[in-house]
């Protein structure tokens, strides 16, 4: 944020030093028509000072605040009200220039930085009422003025808005990429070291048994958790709204007792038909873990058939008698089945489970694209 | 393992120094006989035209040229060499380039000591050594062929053979599959290692018509 503000509020004083700098060469020519050259100068010093002070305070970021913004603003309507200190009121009337001219329009250029368009188009309004009160009268030239003084503090409010949320999303953008880099190294390392490391102690310890198997049970699950972990990417969409529903099983029913089968291209289907889905894969695991074994393995099929997607989740348990599914149905206790075919349906798609004695059980579900 | 069979040698690549001892002393534990190790992908190719195993143990994820790139090669200068992948699961993609380099075994790293000796030794018999991760992996290639249009048609399964993956993919064992069936565990491999081999002939006459493109434009 502050390399793009620094420029803005930099830009401001460049700004208000290059108009200093015309003003007074201006009047110093005009000097001979004024009625009090003295005060002439006096002001213009004044403004120089002005323009060293806020020049000095708008470099320093804890300054810049409504104090100073106000103040900026109280000495540019201050300027232009003197005006009539100097020049004869009729030559004001006529439509002469205001004694500090465009200089004031830095106060406006500060609004506009800090307050966007509200604040460019609020300081342009009072600059204005100052300008009319100086003049006390509405002419072709006042009203062309104070149009552009309208313009430039909404132009240039909108224009700081967009900057600063230009450079938002630039930073955020920056930042998303560190991270993913950030990621990749420690994925790396992690990949060569520390996740050999545990598959190995799982591997040796189911092997000795015992006590070992314990810590070769604890080890396989830090394994698995730290590489879902390391493997895990900012959620990507694609385009309308699809995301791959390879990433979103993977992320979710990863574990050691899951074992999850794929094509190795991107599976995309709808946001919402996703989290459906997915939700329904995990209702279905969940029954495997209920009904067969809580370290009982469970298969995940996902395959792509075009304008169908197919997911079947498969246990290797003692299976469902046959008639008994139906029995459960038609008691009204069949959980598992009714939450899984109640979002399937909503979804447009269809659930059916398969099971034989000593075969396992079979869920399958299908969700036409 | 009956005493006429002789003992298959093995050449075992990774680039995880404790890993791959792990895996040599479970192999030679299981009386398989290791002849070699790797590092890298470089070495393995040239450990594997030095000592000539009958079955290789690759990684995929290695320094200096892939586990696929490897295989590839060792294939190419040695086609009876058999490649069996053992690998960290979530590298899906690199696992079934592996299959079309020719590699006809696959197992994840989380695999017992028995299921590894197991493999080797099946792999080195001529079997195809396969997971439901690789199945689904398969299924999805072929799909994927079937809905690429392309000048050639490329390969398909037959019925009989997405029939034995799906299964296989489902987590039915290949004696499973033989009895739900109705075939002889024979047949079964048969089905899937067709299902392999098919993309690897597709594979390879790819990279054939690739390098005739290349060298006619060139002329």
């Amino acid at each position: 944020m502050s390399g793009l503000d620094t420029s803005l509020w930099r830009a401001v004083s460049v700004f208000r030093w290059l108009t200093l700098v015309y003003v007074s060469v201006v009047n110093v020519i005009d000097l001979k028509n004024v009625d009090h050259p003295l005060t002439a100068v006096l002001l213009t010093l004044g403004m120089l000072l002005w323009t060293v002070i806020s020049t000095v305070a708008y470099a320093r970021p804890e300054l810049r605040q409504w104090p100073l913004l106000v103040v900026d603003l109280a000495v540019a309507v201050a300027m232009v009200l003197s005006t009539r200190l100097v020049e004869p009121a009729s030559r004001v009337a006529h439509g002469e220039p205001t004694f500090p001219q465009m200089w004031v329009a830095a106060a406006l250029l500060a609004w506009a930085v800090y307050w966007q368009r509200r604040g460019g188009l609020t300081a342009a309004g009072v600059l204005a009422a100052a300008d009319l009160a100086d003049r006390g009268a509405v002419t072709a030239e006042t009203t062309k003025g104070i149009v552009l003084l309208l313009l430039v503090g909404a132009v240039v409010g909108y224009v700081a808005g967009l900057a600063r949320r230009a450079e938002a999303a630039f930073q955020e953008a920056v930042r998303i990429q560190a991270a993913t880099e950030e990621r990749e190294r420690l994925s790396r390392r992690i990949h060569d070291g520390v996740l050999q490391v545990l598959a190995l102690v799982q591997r040796r310890g189911s092997e000795l048994g015992g006590e070992a198997a314990e810590l070769s049970r604890l080890a396989g699950e830090q394994e698995h958790s730290l590489r879902g972990l390391v493997a895990y990417v900012p959620e990507q969409v694609a385009e309308g709204g699809q995301v791959d529903l390879r990433e979103r099983l993977g992320a979710t029913q990863s574990g050691p007792h899951v074992h999850l089968a794929a094509p190795a291209t991107a599976v995309l289907i709808g946001a919402h038909q996703a989290v459906e889905l997915v939700a329904a894969v995990g209702a279905a695991v969940q029954n495997v873990r209920r009904h067969v074994a809580e370290d009982a393995d469970a298969w995940v099929l996902l395959e792509d058939e075009g304008d169908m997607v197919v997911v079947t989740v498969r246990d290797d348990g003692p299976g469902i008698a046959p008639g008994r599914l139906e029995a459960a149905a038609a008691e009204g206790r069949l959980g598992v089945a009714q939450s899984v075919c109640g979002r399937l349906r909503d979804l447009g798609g269809s659930a059916s489970v398969t099971s034989r004695p000593g075969e396992g059980t079979e869920v399958e579900l299908r969700v036409p694209r | 393992m009956s005493p006429a069979e002789p003992t298959a040698t093995v050449l075992v690549v990774d680039d995880h120094p404790m890993w791959r001892a792990a895996v040599e002393r479970d192999l030679a534990a299981a009386g398989l006989d290791v002849v070699g190790t790797a590092s890298d992908g470089e070495m393995a190719v040239r450990v594997a035209a030095a000592v000539r195993p009958d079955v290789v143990v690759m990684d995929l994820q290695l320094p200096r040229q892939s586990g696929v790139a490897a295989t590839r090669q060792i294939i190419e200068a040695r086609p009876e060499t058999r490649v069996l992948v053992l690998s960290a699961s979530g590298e899906q993609h690199d696992v079934l380039e592996a299959v079309k380099a020719g590699a006809t075994g696959y197992l994840v790293k989380s695999a017992s000591a028995a299921e590894l000796a197991d493999a080797v030794r099946r792999t080195a018999a001529g079997e195809a050594s396969f997971t439901s991760g690789l199945a689904g992996l398969l299924l999805g290639e072929y799909r994927r062929l079937a809905t690429t249009p392309a000048p050639d048609p490329g390969p398909r399964l037959s019925d009989r053979e997405t029939e034995v993956l799906r299964l296989v993919a489902k987590g039915l064992t290949a004696k499973q599959v033989a009895s739900r069936l109705v075939l002889s565990h024979r047949t079964v491999q048969n089905h899937v290692q067709n299902a392999m081999q098919k993309l690897q002939v597709h594979n390879r006459a790819g990279l054939v018509r690739y390098a005739i493109e290349a060298g006619l434009d060139e002329g």
